[in-house]
């Protein structure tokens, strides 16, 4: 009996004492180390998938910078808005050009640059997965290269000055900052390259939709040599542009308010959107990097709007001038799908909050039907945010053959969009004309301020208005925007330290 | 009957008896000759009795031939015969197990009077008298050095206990070892009663033993044993009431109607409310809410005893509590019922005959426990019930209107609108009030069900090797099973808390923990010299796993019977349903350690502690942590050299040194591995699409955080220690906290983690009791203050702070920074009201230039803090802190024949509240009554500046939201009597005590919340956003023994 206890005792200190390293390495259950996963195909796609994710938090992640309305409180057609001006007081700050690096856009950067390192990485695991085949390799360097691209170009226009880098960071984990125009160099080429891969159909369909394809490597193309005013590359840009155009592959819409309605997404005029879906969303407060919805329709309805329209109330955010819509001919089919405009009767049913015009954002504007009431509700609306459309393709092509860049149906491609909109109308072809199609074209989609800048129209029509509300005008100074301080502050003292923006 | 009857006899005896009396005098000295004074000579059995004067001298008439008992504390009681004497002396011996008083330190006991490190001993008489539903509320008020501030007067809720301060930015918990078992998710599992001792472990020389989780502080719980002889029986049974004790002053409707009128005119709009005093009063929203007069009861019923081969503890509990906010709806109430047999086997004693193993003796402990509780949101700023009873409107009434209801039959068409049992529909603020909803309708609404299983399991043995040699060899599991069930009905309350289709979910954890221990004693004494030995080992699992199912379309038949299978099955459909499951990936802790502990004749002391650690959250590079200590002492009243006098029973003087450790952070922090869930939505069918990234960047030489903690303290008793004195002085420094390193933003990844900030803890601990005692009565005064001291020396980062929480519609409002308090309220100070136009001009910088030129009279003066001469964010400073600089307890006990008396009052001095329960961005809000002082003309106010709708100019944060949080308070005043033994005894009742008890009876503060005590901690440390406050609870309740 008391062998028995001695021996026992006698087991369990041994046991307990031939603890090695072993026992303190443990391993998690849902994660695995890098270089054993990124191993297949399969799992190269979906570090791939994980390189588009940050597209999806342009309106929120830290800060609601959707990336259009970022643009546009810039430019001349549309308030700020809100409860006040302390209500997401950095848009106040910028639609007045005078951000503050302790009050300016932030979480944009952390988005587009979380962009790039995945982008980054996908290109190391391209190397990692044995025997991947040349047109798949070639497939997925393609798209992670176009991304890059176009996180850069974000950055770019925003920040101009910004570190650039195409293999992820390592020890003290700072960059090298680059002016604007080396910036440009850098991601236009690398741009140039991955369109050169070869690897990206003109347009995707069924499961394929939403990736990058070789007509939104185009756009993106045109958008950044036009910025730039890059004469040298109008040419190709406008080749890559007449390309789409000849492909066949998209087409205008008949109604331009078909375009921003549910059953608009992805149609035939759609180059690139960013997608959002309401069932099955994966978005929380909680997890704003989750797959799901889109916090923007909620931000720029009319608070508390209790009509019975079906559309939903919102926060008040971005109203549009009273100017834009007056800019409209009353025929102009965009008008009243750009303007929603509250009848009088209803003034009630809403909060009149900071600058309001009762006139809100039709295209992007909360509906009822484009949300559901699980989970975060504000995080769900399915509206996908139109990135590029064919009209751009058009215009950007009828602009590139006026200022010179090369030939092509010009007066055509100005027309096919004037007149969806106007019917039966044309007008004749000038860069005036294309400059005020797109001013009435894409009110609302990012697009406006960075035309007036590009056009060198930006001091001219940038300036204070009637009302009080901007009393600062546009400077060339203004063009990028102050980096936030804490990004300032994490490079101090460190090998590369990042200067700040002359804003 | 025939009892009763020999009691009458015997009292008519006594009567007669009396008649006889003979007086007895003389003197009661002690072993040096020196007279006692207060000693009580009391006639055994009966209250005639008397106490000795300053000579020591006493008289007292009694029956020739009585039984006298003489006592006093520090003494062994002497029982002498009344012969009629009158100069007898008595010599009374010093009481010798009084000072054999033994502390519990972790894998062993030592004498207190040996003791060289700071130990907190907490015992059973002690925890017993205020009966906490919770332990860790029971260690309030009683010792120097432990904060204990309730965490919410949410049923069940737990404390925060922070031993010595804030010793971290991130976890500043202690570590809970129940008899020897370290207890993962709190001690709320453990029924109060059975806890013999908690001994808190303060200063880093205790908590080596304890070595990497010790950096907070480490709290041991030893449980109840058998003590020898026959079975005692103990029932213990209380009932009481709790209401809220106090309502926040808001304006009423007619207030209401006028300040929503004025802040409309003020911003340039029309008056809403024609005749603001046609609303009356209004709706009290928080007397809607309260629920008064929320009963609770607790019943412990413990059987115990113990033989020379067995000794058993047994005991049922179970206490059941209801809430004031929410009690009345079944949404907040905690329910708990604890098992526990602690019994002990001496499988053979030898000792007798040899030795080498010549004793075994195994013991187990093992209890277990179930919870189910319910709770509602507390301390938020969106929307909880107290919150939105303070914001909506007092003209809102609860049940909405016939008017109201013909509305909202268009504006929430197709809505399910909630109502009440009898199918009246509540109001619906709409969405003026943002989060804040009809709080009656919310409440009324299901709550998830939250229940918990536990069962702790410690089975041990103890075998006496050789000699003095003892090997103790422990296995500890702790099994917990917890989860939550519940549904959500189709309900409006308004746009963003809504239910459009059902839901029911369930949720099951359940989480294993294995202790292993092996450690050996040895303890001898050489002459004088006394040695006592430790070596051991340790190892440590702590896994973990869970399970999520949800169903939708739960039809309305089915909402009393919500359980997932009683909704449809809809394979085919993912959005109809969900699952989810994890397995955690285990946390594992080796350990060695070693303890050497050696005295000389009581008087010098010293003890040396060793532990080496290895954890399973840091990398190869740095998986062992090393974490020495060593302890002196001097017992300067046992020196021989020196001539203490007399009166001065006891001098120590302490002294220590540690380096204790923390890993309570999050495996795999030192490596990258795969993410999950970092998908995007591709096809036309938007699915959603698998996407897996690196996640973040690995810091392989993540290494403890580790802190070093020095400490000097001296222990006096005088009088035979009728008064003891205790003083500790500390400084405790964190360093290599870990923290997120600070990485540019434009590295695409969350920051990797680090070892970088460095904090620091000062403090001075003071102790003291008094017992004495006149005649039948004895009293006891206990005190106990705590000063504290903490900076955060560094953040760890290149800015030197971080912003934390901030307030809607006021900014940034916690920060840690370098050089303050961890963490700080932040934000403008202010300098009064502009009165005129005059103000603001003459308010200029050197340069003549305005410095608020966008003022308005009435508008606040904010300082120009750093002189700058513009206002701007800059000018944010420090602007108060929550963590209070003295707490104070004090504790009184009285005792009278059979009564007796308790009372503990507890304070804080120092703690500044950030009041941030009115959201100023919510213009329909209703406002506290101090805006009925605001400014509204010149002379009108200096404080509160002028009523402007969404004013957030004026209500940015700042100095305005800050209060004093400094109060006094009667924590607990309970009167028994304990009913006398020759009643009792007649009906085999050993003793039966009654008492009445309150709690929180009393509370004095100048904080004009619910409640100075606030639940916030972490980076809120001191932010009230609408506490659920203690109750006032009135109890009464038996101790019966059998």
């Amino acid at each position: 009996m008391r062998k028995l206890y001695i021996i026992a005792v006698s087991a369990i200190a041994a046991l307990a004492t031939s603890c090695s390293s072993d026992f303190l390495t443990v391993e998690s259950n849902s994660q695995t180390f890098l270089e054993d996963y990124f191993t297949t195909e399969p799992h190269l796609q979906e570090a791939l998938v994980a390189a588009y994710d940050p597209l999806e938090w342009f309106d929120w992640t830290n800060q609601y910078s959707p990336v259009n309305i970022m643009s546009d409180i810039m430019a001349d057609q549309i308030w700020v808005g809100g409860s006040d001006k302390t209500d997401n007081a950095h848009w106040h700050l910028m639609m007045n050009y005078e951000a503050v690096p302790t009050n300016t856009l932030s979480s944009l950067i952390s988005d587009c640059y979380s962009g790039v390192k995945r982008c980054n990485d996908v290109m190391t695991y391209i190397t990692w997965v044995p025997d991947l085949p040349a047109d798949i390799a070639a497939s997925v360097e393609a798209q992670a290269r176009v991304l890059r691209a176009f996180y850069y170009n974000i950055l770019w226009k925003f920040w101009g000055n910004i570190p650039y880098y195409e293999v992820n960071l390592t020890g003290d984990l700072t960059c090298p900052q680059f002016t604007a125009d080396e910036v440009y160099g850098k991601f236009i080429a690398d741009l140039e390259g991955a369109i050169a891969l070869n690897a990206l159909p003109m347009k995707r369909e069924g499961e394929e939709t939403g990736r990058v394809t070789l007509a939104m490597a185009y756009m993106l193309y045109a958008e950044a040599v036009l910025y730039q005013n890059d004469e040298s590359r109008f040419g190709k840009a406008l080749d890559f542009l007449k390309e789409i155009i000849s492909s066949g592959k998209y087409a205008l819409l008949s109604d331009y308010g078909e375009i921003f309605k549910e059953s608009g997404e992805w149609g035939s005029e759609s180059i690139f959107e960013i997608d959002y879906k309401t069932t099955g969303g994966q978005r929380y407060w909680s997890w704003v990097r989750g797959a799901g919805g889109t916090v923007l329709p909620r931000l720029i309805s009319p608070h508390s709007w209790s009509g019975s329209d079906g559309h939903d109330g919102g926060w008040g955010f971005a109203p549009v001038r009273k100017e834009t819509f007056d800019m409209f001919d009353a025929s102009d089919a965009r008008r009243a799908a750009t303007c929603w405009v509250i009848d009088p009767a209803d003034s009630e049913k809403y909060n009149h909050r900071y600058q309001d015009t009762g006139i809100f954002l039709e295209k992007y504007a909360a509906y009822k039907a484009n949300t559901d009431s699980e989970g975060d509700a504000d995080l769900r609306f399915n509206n996908n945010l139109r990135y590029y459309r064919y009209a751009e393709t058009l215009l950007y092509a009828a602009e590139l053959v006026v200022r010179g860049a090369g030939s092509g149906d010009a007066a055509d491609w100005l027309n096919q969009v004037h007149g969806r909109s106007l019917k039966g109308q044309s007008v004749s072809l000038s860069l005036d004309n294309i400059k005020e199609e797109r001013r009435l074209e894409f009110v609302g989609e990012g697009k406006r301020y960075w035309d007036l800048v590009r056009w060198g129209d930006a001091a001219s029509v940038l300036v204070p208005d009637s009302y009080g509300y901007r009393t600062n005008s546009w400077t060339p100074s203004k063009k990028y925007l102050p980096f936030p301080q804490s990004l300032m502050d994490s490079t101090e003292g460190k090998t590369y330290e990042l200067k700040q923006n002359n804003y | 009957m025939k009892k009763i009857a020999t009691l009458i006899l015997a009292a008519g005896w006594a009567l007669t008896a009396m008649a006889q009396n003979v007086p007895l005098k003389g003197t009661v000295q002690d072993s040096a000759g020196e007279p006692i004074i207060g000693a009580f000579v009391v006639q055994q059995g009966t209250a005639n009795g008397s106490m000795t004067d300053v000579n020591g001298d006493f008289s007292l008439v009694t029956p020739p031939g009585a039984a006298i008992e003489v006592s006093c504390i520090g003494y062994a009681t002497q029982v002498i015969i009344n012969n009629g004497e009158q100069n007898l002396v008595v010599v009374l011996a010093d009481d010798t197990q009084m000072l054999e008083e033994t502390v519990v330190i972790g894998y062993g006991v030592q004498k207190k009077s040996v003791v060289t490190a700071s130990i907190a001993k907490v015992d059973a008489d002690a925890l017993g008298v205020t009966a906490p539903t919770r332990v860790d509320n029971a260690l309030k008020g009683l010792t120097a050095g432990v904060t204990v501030t309730a965490s919410s007067g949410q049923p069940g809720a737990s404390s925060r206990i922070r031993i010595r301060g804030t010793g971290s930015i991130n976890s500043s918990d202690p570590i809970y070892i129940v008899d020897g078992m370290p207890i993962s998710g709190g001690i709320d599992y453990l029924n109060p009663s059975d806890i013999e001792s908690i001994e808190v472990l303060k200063d880093a020389a205790s908590g080596a033993v304890y070595g990497t989780r010790a950096a907070n502080g480490v709290v041991l719980v030893t449980t109840k044993k058998g003590s020898r002889g026959k079975a005692q029986i103990d029932y213990n049974f209380s009932y009481g009431l709790s209401s809220p004790w106090k309502e926040r002053e808001v304006l009423n409707a007619s207030e209401y109607a006028l300040l929503i009128n004025e802040g409309l005119v003020n911003s340039g709009a029309a008056p809403r409310y024609a005749d603001p005093y046609s609303y009356g009063t209004g709706t009290n929203w928080q007397k809607e809410v309260f629920n008064y007069n929320a009963p609770q009861q607790t019943h412990e019923v413990s059987i115990s005893g113990a033989s020379d081969a067995v000794n058993y503890y047994l005991s049922l509990g179970y206490t059941d509590q209801q809430g004031i906010v929410g009690g009345n709806f079944g949404r907040s109430f905690y329910k708990r019922l604890t098992l526990r047999s602690n019994t002990g086997f001496t499988l053979w004693d030898a000792s007798s005959e040899r030795n080498f193993l010549n004793k075994m003796v195994l013991s187990n402990q093992l209890s277990y426990a179930r919870v189910s509780s319910k709770g509602v949101a507390e301390n938020s700023q969106w929307g909880s019930p107290l919150g939105s009873a303070l914001a909506l409107s007092p003209i809102l009434g609860v049940y909405a209107t016939d008017d109201q209801i013909a509305e909202y039959n268009t504006i929430y068409a197709g809505e399910k609108l909630v109502t009440d049992a009898d199918g009246r529909v509540f109001m619906i603020p709409g969405g003026n009030f943002n989060e804040m909803v009809n709080p009656i309708a919310s409440l009324s609404l299901p709550a998830n069900d939250n229940w918990s299983h536990k069962i702790v399991g410690a089975f041990s043995g103890e075998l006496q090797v050789w000699d003095n040699i003892k090997l103790h060899s422990t296995f500890s599991l702790d099994m917990s099973f917890w989860g939550n069930s519940g549904y959500t009905p189709l309900f409006y309350l308004s746009s963003n808390n809504r239910a459009g289709t059902t839901n029911v979910n369930a949720q099951y954890e359940k989480g294993l923990v294995w202790q292993v221990e092996n450690y050996l004693t040895w303890n001898k004494d050489f002459g004088k010299h006394s040695v006592s030995l430790l070596l051991g080992q340790s190892a440590l699992e702590n896994s973990s796993d869970g399970l999520y199912g949800m169903r939708r379309d739960l039809a309305e038949e089915w909402y009393e019977k919500p359980y997932i299978g009683n909704a449809p099955n809809n394979t085919d459909d993912p959005d109809k349903q969900g699952a989810n499951g994890w397995k955690n990936a285990p946390y594992r802790l080796a350990s060695y350690f070693a303890r050497a502990d050696w005295n000389y004749d009581e008087r010098y002391m010293a003890q040396v502690t060793f532990r080496r650690d290895g954890s399973s959250r840091f990398g190869a590079n740095k998986k062992w942590g090393n974490f020495p200590s060593f302890s002196l002492g001097w017992n300067l009243h046992k020196e021989p050299y020196l001539t203490v006098p007399a009166w001065l029973s006891n001098a120590k003087v302490r002294f220590s040194w540690g380096v204790n450790g923390s890993d309570a952070f999050e495996a795999f922090r030192y490596t990258t591995l795969t993410a999950k869930d970092n998908n995007y939505i591709l096809g036309t069918g938007e699915n959603i699409a698998q996407g897996v990234k690196s996640s973040g960047l690995a810091n392989p030489d993540l290494h403890w955080e580790r802190s070093i903690q020095t400490n000097l303290g001296v222990d006096l008793g005088f009088w035979h220690n009728a008064l003891t004195l205790g003083i500790d002085l500390y400084n405790k420094t964190t360093d290599g906290m870990l923290l997120q390193m600070p990485t540019p933003s434009y590295v695409g990844e969350s920051s990797p983690w680090g070892n970088g900030g460095k904090m620091v803890n000062r403090g001075v601990e003071l102790e003291a009791s008094y017992k004495w005692g006149q005649g039948d009565w004895n009293f006891r005064l206990g005190g106990n203050a705590t000063y504290l001291y903490n900076r955060l020396i560094s953040m760890g980062n290149e800015s030197g702070f971080n912003n934390y929480d901030s307030f809607q519609g006021a900014g940034t409002m916690t920060r840690g920074e370098n050089g303050y308090p961890f963490p700080f309220f932040y934000g403008y100070k202010t300098d009064g009201v502009f009165q005129n136009q005059n103000e603001i001009d003459a308010y200029v910088n050197k340069d003549g230039e305005k410095i608020m030129p966008d003022a308005v009279p009435g508008d606040v003066r904010f300082v120009d803090v750093n002189g700058d001469g513009v206002f701007n964010d800059d000018d944010r400073t420090y602007i108060g802190n929550g963590m209070p600089d003295w707490t104070f307890g004090l504790n009184f006990s009285a005792g009278w024949k059979g009564f007796d008396f308790y009372m503990l009052w507890q304070s804080t001095v120092g703690n500044d509240i950030l009041d941030v329960t009115r959201r100023t961005d919510i213009s329909e809000s209703n406002m506290p009554s101090y805006m009925l002082g605001r400014w509204t003309g010149e002379g009108t106010s200096n404080k509160y500046p002028r009523l402007v709708r969404g004013d957030n100019v004026n209500w940015q944060m700042s100095d305005l939201y800050v209060q004093d949080g400094s109060y006094l308070r009667l924590k607990n005043i309970q009167l028994g009597y304990t009913l006398p033994a020759r009643l009792t005894q007649t009906v085999l009742v050993k003793s039966l005590r009654v008492y009445v008890a309150a709690e929180n009876l009393l509370t004095l503060t100048g904080y004009r919340g619910y409640d100075p005590e606030i639940s916030s901690g972490g980076t809120s440390l001191g932010v009230d956003y609408g506490v659920y406050p203690l109750p006032r609870t009135l109890l009464c309740g038996l101790n019966l023994k059998f």
